[in-house]
């Protein structure tokens, strides 16, 4: 599953966390130690009391990332018994009173996930398409970038993670959190002005080609049973004919649902404006807009020439880096944040 | 398939909204109960006058007086119902309207608790005190009792039968035989000095006469278009009363599913809502948000009165064209009822009260033929799909946010349609994401008739009973989402032009339709018009459960 899609990056990390308490006298267990980490670490200042503490989210000192999340999965869930038909387990003489194994992780994890643009760089356009080793670069950009701009509030949760022993540097940590990637897609934004060209499946196409062959075999074994030993006209064997229809077709079959997957994995290219310093500055100037628009509503067409090009200058609507609004901000009015 | 429900178990004021039944006078009584034993004897009393919903008049006579009751939380933890009942009901209801005021938009969302400690001093003192002690407080609000009256027969001095005082004397006496186990709690109005919320419609007056209208204290004719149920009709008075007030599927109306708006009956989820055990307890009963609204009368002149000059300088139109365009454009109908999706221009609408004859020189007969446009299908069968910009009817406008019908549909096109090149039809949009978030509305205007007196300062508004299964689900969503928020609409933050707090979001789009030339205009001093002074969340018993309640064996086991 790709983790790119639209020019982002949906990136998935998992790192273990150490599997008992700090040393003899301690007794806060790592995990306990994580959870104690992540609840001091402030949110985004997106609420009256959030704006009140002057603290914003570490994760707003970039400009990369769309969402961000941190969290400790203790366990995966427990569904209870796997169900089964009573006719069949009779059958098969299950006994529904003999306990069945139950999964368990063998230790939790820091489950990190954020949307990013999939830029190795701040400012350079987002990707149409991005092959495994730049992928790779863009997360390990990534991970550089959160170090630099947040090396404190990591080490707190991921000194006490497996492995996060020696991490002293920006590539160290880079190369740790590669370790913990995991495949996956789970997007969390879009921001499409105009949808995108989808990759749709040509499945009616899909299934004539596993059906023409299909449909040869059957008509060729209907054929064999009713005594026809060779086509009419052609003069082929009917028992070949069939044969090589069935596998023809199984091949077909397996061709068309490698077709489907890879074309399920063709991500779509980025939308117009869809890097994070665009989708700031298009909040910035939605706000600044609409009040330009309430303020001059009814002004003569000069009047109005004259106040707009003194917008213009002010609001500078093509310059992404300024002036605009600050990341993890609910609106352009909030003040920015102490740290 | 319509089902058949017992109306005989069911709370009259559920299924009727008694003033569109010629009931245009209420009191609204809120008691408090100390002794246990003392208030399901009290219980007891008043379930045999309860007005039912059994069909007027087949099945009961009609009532020149109803008496309806419900209870706080706080009431039924008194009345001692087991805990394992409690603990079944509804969270919101649990806590109560004034815990709930964040998500209301009735505090400050900008500001913090601990820095609003005196966030709801306007509310009438019985509201405040409410709920600030545990469930047995002596001021806390345990039950609410209303009682709707007809106009008295003969005379035509706006007043209502003798029932109501007579009604009002018997509940008095019931507290008085209680040996101070149940008492009629004051404190309602803004000195406190009332001990039952009295209500009426606004009455007009013409020589001697008072004629009750349909309209509020900002002057529009209101409680139109309120939902239909499976069940709560006849099946023939179905076939009209569903129009415009159902749901829409496929090309024909249906009624909404009983459940959305009584427990224990199937919803439009095709669930069964959850309900406190046991089920008979729940069963036929409901919750209901009480609100008293208080209506800035003053503001909102001062407020459409700037907003009429600009409006009138920029559209070129006559302050009074201007004037009756805004109110109209912030409301999505004209002052007298006549939504915009169907008449959507000022001359069109002047066309349409000559062709109506609500402007007859006899004031009988204007009212008269208002009030028959009202009651008619005509006056609720419209849609918002084939608006989806709002050029008719802006897209933030008071009535769109209540009551969306088709507008939410995910398969709408928005724009203009290059066949057409008008906005698109949308001739297939369901009323998806909407008929879960109906309410029904019920209540009165309170306050004096004359406007002339009032102001900000006078008492008037409407006594608001919202009524639905799941208050968190249908009223509290709809009060956060669609009046106190606008992104469904694409309004970002701005709120209900009406009923919406306009502390911090002050504006209203009205968009143009650009054949007319004409730019859009934003409305961008909006005040807050409407205030809450104060309410609670109730529980609207069945009469088994009334039953149960007063004889003490809600048995949840």
């Amino acid at each position: 599953m790709p983790d790119l899609d639209s020019g982002h990056i949906f990136l998935t990390t998992l790192a273990p966390i150490r599997d008992s308490g700090k040393g003899r006298l301690e007794h806060t267990s790592f995990t306990q130690n994580v959870r104690i980490a992540l609840a001091k670490m402030p949110t985004a200042m997106q609420s009256p009391a959030t704006q009140a503490t002057g603290n914003n989210s570490p994760f707003a000192r970039n400009k990369r990332n769309h969402l961000a999340r941190m969290f400790v999965l203790n366990d995966v869930v427990y569904n209870g018994r796997i169900g089964q038909n009573a006719l069949a387990a009779i059958v098969s003489k299950q006994d529904p009173t003999d306990p069945q194994p139950v999964d368990r992780l063998n230790t939790s994890y820091v489950v990190f996930c954020a949307d990013i643009d999939a830029i190795a760089e701040d400012g350079a356009p987002l990707p149409i398409d991005l092959d495994e080793a730049e992928q790779k670069n863009v997360r390990m950009a990534y991970a550089r970038e959160l170090w630099n701009t947040m090396e404190d509030e990591l080490r707190e949760v991921y000194v006490n993670c497996v492995g996060f022993d020696g991490v002293e540097t920006a590539d160290d940590f880079a190369t740790y959190l590669e370790k913990c990637h995991v495949k996956t897609t789970m997007p969390f934004h879009d921001y499409y002005l105009s949808l995108p060209k989808f990759n749709v499946l040509p499945l009616n196409r899909l299934l004539i080609a596993v059906a023409i062959p299909a449909a040869i075999a059957i008509i060729a074994l209907l054929l064999r049973i009713f005594g026809v030993l060779d086509l009419p006209g052609l003069g082929w064997s009917t028992f070949w004919t069939f044969v090589c229809g069935v596998i023809l077709s199984g091949l077909v079959a397996v061709w068309a649902v490698q077709y489907t997957l890879k074309n399920g994995e063709k991500p779509l290219g980025p939308g117009e404006y869809d890097d994070l310093p665009s989708v700031l500055k298009a909040l910035y100037m939605q706000q600044k807009f609409s009040d330009f628009v309430v303020d001059h509503q009814g002004s003569s067409a000069k009047d109005l020439h004259a106040a707009f090009g003194k917008f213009l200058s002010e609001h500078k609507p093509k310059d992404r880096e300024g002036p605009t609004q600050g990341p993890g901000l609910i609106s352009s009015a909030v003040p920015a944040s102490k740290s | 398939m319509t089902n058949s429900l017992n109306l005989n178990d069911i709370q009259g004021n559920i299924v009727r909204a008694y003033g569109r039944f010629s009931f245009p006078f209420a009191r609204y009584f809120f008691l408090n109960i100390s002794d246990p034993a003392e208030g399901r004897k009290f219980v007891d009393a008043v379930r045999h006058q309860v007005t039912t919903a059994a069909r007027w008049p087949e099945s009961a006579e009609k009532p020149e007086c109803t008496v309806n009751i419900g209870f706080s939380f706080h009431g039924l933890r008194v009345l001692e119902i087991p805990p394992r009942t409690l603990q079944g009901m509804s969270d919101v209801f649990i806590v109560g309207m004034k815990e709930r005021a964040f998500v209301l938009g009735d505090r400050d969302t900008t500001k913090v608790t601990t820095s609003d400690d005196n966030w709801n001093a306007h509310w009438d003192p019985i509201w405040r005190k409410n709920r600030a002690t545990d469930a047995s407080g002596p001021v806390n609000v345990h039950m609410w009792i209303s009682l709707n009256a007809q106009l008295k027969r003969h005379g035509t001095t706006g007043e209502p039968v003798e029932a109501l005082e007579t009604r009002t004397q018997w509940l008095r006496d019931l507290c008085d035989q209680s040996n101070g186990g149940v008492t009629i709690l004051s404190g309602i109005g803004k000195k406190g000095d009332q001990d039952f919320q009295s209500a009426s419609a606004v009455f007009d007056t013409h020589g001697k006469e008072k004629l009750p209208t349909p309209k509020e204290h900002f002057g529009f004719a209101d409680g139109i278009s309120d939902p239909v149920f499976e069940g709560q009709y006849r099946p023939d008075d179905m076939k009209t009363a569903v129009i415009g007030r159902g749901k829409r599927v496929g090309d024909s109306w249906e009624p909404i599913a009983t459940g959305e708006f009584i427990l224990g009956h199937p919803d439009e989820s095709q669930e069964l809502p959850p309900t406190a055990m046991p089920y008979e307890f729940t069963q036929n009963g409901t919750y209901m948000a009480y609100r008293k609204l208080h209506e800035n009368v003053g503001t909102f002149d001062d407020v459409l009165m700037q907003e009429t000059n600009s409006y009138a300088k920029m559209m070129d139109v006559s302050a009074e064209e201007a004037k009756e365009t805004l109110r109209a454009k912030m409301c999505g109908r004209w002052s007298d009822g006549v939504p915009l999706a169907r008449v959507p221009t000022y001359p069109k609408w002047q066309e349409f009260r000559k062709d109506r004859g609500f402007d007859d020189p006899d004031p009988k007969t204007a009212l008269r033929n208002l009030r028959v446009y009202l009651g008619s299908p005509e006056a609720s069968d419209f849609r918002y799909a084939d608006d989806m910009q709002g050029l008719k009817c802006p897209g933030g406008a008071h009535i769109r946010r209540m009551n969306t019908r088709d507008y939410l549909d995910p398969f709408n096109q928005t724009g203009t349609d290059p066949k057409t090149g008008n906005p698109f039809e949308n001739t297939k949009a369901t009323h998806a994401l909407n008929k879960r978030r109906r309410i029904l509305r019920r209540g009165l205007p309170y306050g004096a008739s004359d406007p002339k007196g009032n102001s900000d300062e006078t008492e008037q508004g409407v006594a608001m009973m919202l009524i639905g299964a799941n208050l968190f689900r249908q009223f509290e969503f709809v009060q956060q989402q669609w009046i106190q928020y606008g992104l469904d609409f694409h309004q970002g933050n701005n709120t209900c032009p009406m009923l919406g707090n306009h502390d911090h979001h002050k504006r209203h789009t009205i968009p143009s339709d650009p054949k007319s030339g004409k730019p859009p205009y934003v409305m961008s001093k909006l005040k807050s018009f409407v205030e809450c002074r104060g309410g609670d969340y109730f529980f609207i018993p069945s009469m088994t459960a009334l039953r149960m309640i007063a004889m003490g064996i809600v048995d949840p086991t």
